[in-house]
């Protein structure tokens, strides 16, 4: 064909645009890192703060690659935050009030997430109904049975250490949420880019109608992404509720907004206009030394959010810039 | 009635237009002009250049150099809106309009809602689009909704919608796509109807017959540049088609010209279906395809012969009936299940259902196969280095133009994208291929490398069943034609009996159809 000759081979079709869309909101985290790191050189690039940055965000890079796998799909779950929230209530009651073994605890919560996680997917990939809507029901339900279990108050006894240790206690100088956090990056990256189920979902969320025509069992597959993304609630819960030695109300709730922003800002980088698990761990990172660099330097919480957005739209200018240049 | 005073003045004027995308010189330097009540025939390859030209004239691209005048007077045209201004109004072959309003509604999205104070005039409204309706002869009525109307009736509304922003200038691209005969007639009944009144039209087109019936004149391009332009009057087809290819092929292929011998008529019989009803199939069918056949599915829009593929492959759920490859029964209760059972099928809408866009050409085309390519048998991991081999083979085996097993498909032409998504099938051992439409929108030259692909693939001893709505392919390629008329099977051709007239004879038979009763 003619137009084959006129192409130029895809591997020396770099330009400045693509790099751009691509490395540009790394090269936009690399200057704020530094940025902070001259600014405030003695508190940033403390050790300690360092590690709590980590540690701080951990809960919420664990819901933020559930979430990448449904977004993977172009699903939306609404539910993990009340997810996270039931997951710590369920494992205060069940080790604190009936005595369960607290790894036998975990376990079940995690389960629990699961089927919480096959409702979604019940419901939105076999019975029909769309995602946004459900997963928001189901999470409300979530919730109101996180408020029937613990009548709304706060849980804090009767959790043996070993527990807490969950959220509070280090491995190899890390916090062990953050080796938690680290390990299922890695097994989501391998399952979403290495493994034929992966490949599938990537398919189903770049065309559904051709992934089904080619045999591909979507509906199944989007019920998978759902059950993952449970457990991942229930997993951030425990993490959340160990750290804090308690079960709050409704606590996993300010999750929700943070790691759809995380996962956006993640899917414009690398693969620009792609979610990518990679782009998410930046989004989390770039959120999270955001945040700690500000207060560091003692801006308001309001400075803080206002800046946090401003980033935001920012980095999603520069890619979608970048894109049209290229 | 073009006797204007500014009948001198062409309606619009481009000079020396050109585009460039990195890699590729899309329009070179070209000149196209259209008087006032002109109907002027745009023909090419795909990737000719006629889409950039398009583009640039609708404000949706702009042109690296060139100028464009409208009657006279130098226009800049850098949005839709412009374009509009300008005039210029296009017809695509994807419906741009919004299907859930009404049909008044959807002609006063372009040129503005009549209203009464902050209200809109209704009846105002309604009274208007009759009055442009009337115009283009159709009884279509203001207060249908889009969705409702037959396709042809649609694009009647398009045309409507044109006129009502007083658009001098129709540009039409692949207006006849999913018409049939009669309703490609109405249409060019509304284009000369047009030119009388001084409307002028670009009729760009791969069906070189209606581009001989309709238009005066014929600007053909290739490779981004203007080749010829020709009175109508002058031109045969064959010349035509001389011009379009340059002349490097004779691609009229007809039926005394297949080099495939005749399918042994003892061959196992691969596909049988008995008495197979479902969701859109609603009366029982019965055929059978042998090994190193390919049988047509000829039909008018509307038949059933897409339901019929459909259904088979599984795509439209539970079946009653038996389904029988190599006379064992097989469940086709989802595409999983029909694929397993060497069952395959090409969709008719390439860019909805066929290829993920965004993946590479490879991982098109390893989508179906992946489990053939693990980096060890037992773990569904891919191996990037077998994908790429085996991605190769089939770029190399189907001769597929692009710039390497990593590009991107949303970048090939629609023949190289059909080409992919049959080379998804084959290393999977499909047995029975179902080729539905799988050349709308393709070149002469994809047409006829995709026609040499089915009769290769009938000599390796496959089964395919062939679609289209051009019977001229069906005469073509196919050893046996079936027929499809209001859902059940009601003729078949053999043979000696197949020809473009028996055809079409076959389809219009007993009762009126389907496509023309829909619309009252």
């Amino acid at each position: 064909m003619t137009t084959a000759t006129a192409r130029i081979p895809a591997g020396l079709s770099v330009s400045a645009g693509r790099v751009l869309a691509r490395f540009g909101v790394l090269g936009v985290f690399v200057l704020i890192v530094l940025a902070f790191a001259v600014l405030e050189t003695d508190n940033f690039l403390a050790g300690e703060n360092l590690k709590s940055i980590l540690t701080q965000s951990a809960a919420l890079a664990v819901v933020a690659f559930g979430l990448t796998v449904v977004l993977v799909m172009n699903e939306f779950d609404l539910s993990f935050g009340a997810m996270a929230g039931l997951s710590g209530a369920v494992a205060f009651t069940l080790i604190g009030v009936e005595g369960v073994d607290w790894r036998l605890a975990i376990v079940l919560c995690v389960l629990v997430g699961v089927v919480a996680g096959a409702a979604n997917g019940i419901l939105s990939a076999y019975l029909g109904a769309p995602s946004f809507v459900i997963t928001l029901a189901v999470g409300t339900i979530l919730t109101g049975i996180e408020f029937t279990i613990t009548n709304q108050q706060t849980l804090f006894e009767g959790v043996p250490d070993a527990y807490i240790q969950i959220g509070q206690g280090n491995f190899l100088g890390l916090n062990i949420q953050v080796i938690v956090a680290i390990v299922l990056f890695v097994a989501t990256y391998l399952y979403l880019e290495h493994t034929e189920q992966g490949r599938y979902m990537h398919a189903i969320g770049g065309n559904p109608e051709a992934a089904y025509l080619t045999g591909i069992a979507v509906r199944r597959l989007r019920l998978t992404g759902f059950m993952i993304m449970g457990a991942a609630g229930a997993i951030a819960g425990i993490l959340l509720s160990a750290q804090s030695a308690n079960s709050s109300p409704n606590f996993g709730a300010p999750l929700l907004l943070p790691a759809f922003a995380a996962v956006f800002l993640g899917s414009t980088a690398f693969r620009p206009g792609q979610f990518n698990v990679l782009g998410t761990l930046l989004g989390i990172l770039f959120l999270a030394v955001l945040q700690n660099g500000l207060t560091l330097m003692d801006a308001t919480t309001a400075v803080i959010s206002i800046v946090q957005g401003g980033v935001l739209v920012a980095a999603v200018l520069v890619t979608v810039a970048g894109r049209r240049a290229a | 009635m073009t006797g204007t005073a500014t009948a001198t003045a062409p309606l619009l004027s481009a000079h020396g237009l050109s585009k460039s995308y990195p890699g590729v010189v899309a329009l070179d330097g070209v000149d196209f002009s259209v008087a006032p009540g002109e109907v002027v025939g745009l023909v090419g390859k795909n990737g000719a250049g006629k889409s950039t030209l398009i583009k640039i004239l609708a404000g949706a691209v702009d042109a690296d150099a060139g100028e464009i005048s409208i009657a006279g007077e130098p226009a800049e045209i850098g949005s839709p809106h412009d374009a509009t201004k300008a005039g210029l109004a296009f017809v695509h072959q994807e419906f741009a309009l919004a299907g859930n309003l009404s049909v008044a509604e959807n002609v006063a999205l372009g040129a503005g809602f009549p209203h009464r104070g902050p209200f809109v005039a209704w009846r105002r409204l309604r009274r208007e689009t009759r009055a442009i309706l009337e115009r283009l002869d159709t009884d279509v009525r203001p207060e249908a909704s889009l969705d409702s109307l037959s396709p042809v009736d649609q694009r009647m509304v398009m045309i409507a919608h044109a006129l009502a922003q007083d658009a001098r200038l129709l540009v039409m691209d692949e207006p006849s796509a999913s018409l049939t005969e009669q309703e490609v007639e109405r249409l060019h009944a509304v284009i000369r109807a047009l030119a009388a009144e001084g409307v002028a039209t670009v009729y760009v087109s791969h069906r070189l017959d209606e581009i001989l019936a309709v238009t005066e004149r014929v600007v053909v391009m290739r490779d981004g540049q203007v080749v010829d332009e020709r009175p109508t009057a002058s031109l045969a087809r064959s010349e035509l088609i001389g011009l379009i290819t340059g002349g490097q092929k004779e691609l009229a292929r007809s039926r005394a010209e297949r080099d495939r011998p005749a399918p042994d008529p003892l061959a196992e019989t691969l596909l049988d279906v008995e008495q197979l009803t479902g969701r859109v199939v609603p009366r029982p069918v019965d055929f059978s395809v042998r090994r190193g056949e390919v049988v047509g599915l000829a039909g008018l829009l509307g038949s059933g012969r897409t339901e019929i593929a459909r259904t088979i492959f599984g795509a439209e759920g539970r079946c009653e009936g038996a389904v029988r490859v190599s006379g064992r029964a097989v469940s086709v209760s989802s595409p999983k299940r029909a694929v397993e059972a060497g069952i395959v099928l090409l969709p008719e809408d390439r860019r909805r259902e066929g290829n993920v866009l965004d993946f590479s050409v490879r991982r098109n085309l390893t989508l179906g196969t992946l489990a053939r390519n693990r980096m060890l048998g037992w773990l569904p991991v891919p191996s990037a280095r077998r994908e790429h081999r085996s991605a190769v083979e089939m770029i190399e085996q189907l001769g597929i133009a692009t710039a390497g097993d990593r590009q991107a498909v949303r970048w090939l032409s629609g023949g190289n994208q059909q080409k992919v998504m049959l080379g998804r099938w084959l290393p999977a051992g499909a047995e029975v291929l179902v080729l539905d439409e799988p050349t709308q929108g393709i070149d002469v030259e994809g047409k006829e490398e995709l026609f040499e692909i089915v009769d290769s693939l009938a000599a390796a001893g496959k089964a395919v069943i062939f679609i289209s709505s051009d019977f001229t392919e069906l005469v073509a390629l196919c050893d046996r034609v079936l027929v499809v008329r209001d859902g059940v099977l009601a003729g078949e051709l053999r043979g000696s009996e197949i020809n473009e007239a028996a055809i079409v004879e076959a389809c219009y038979a007993v009762d009126e159809p389907l496509a023309n009763a829909v619309k009252q």
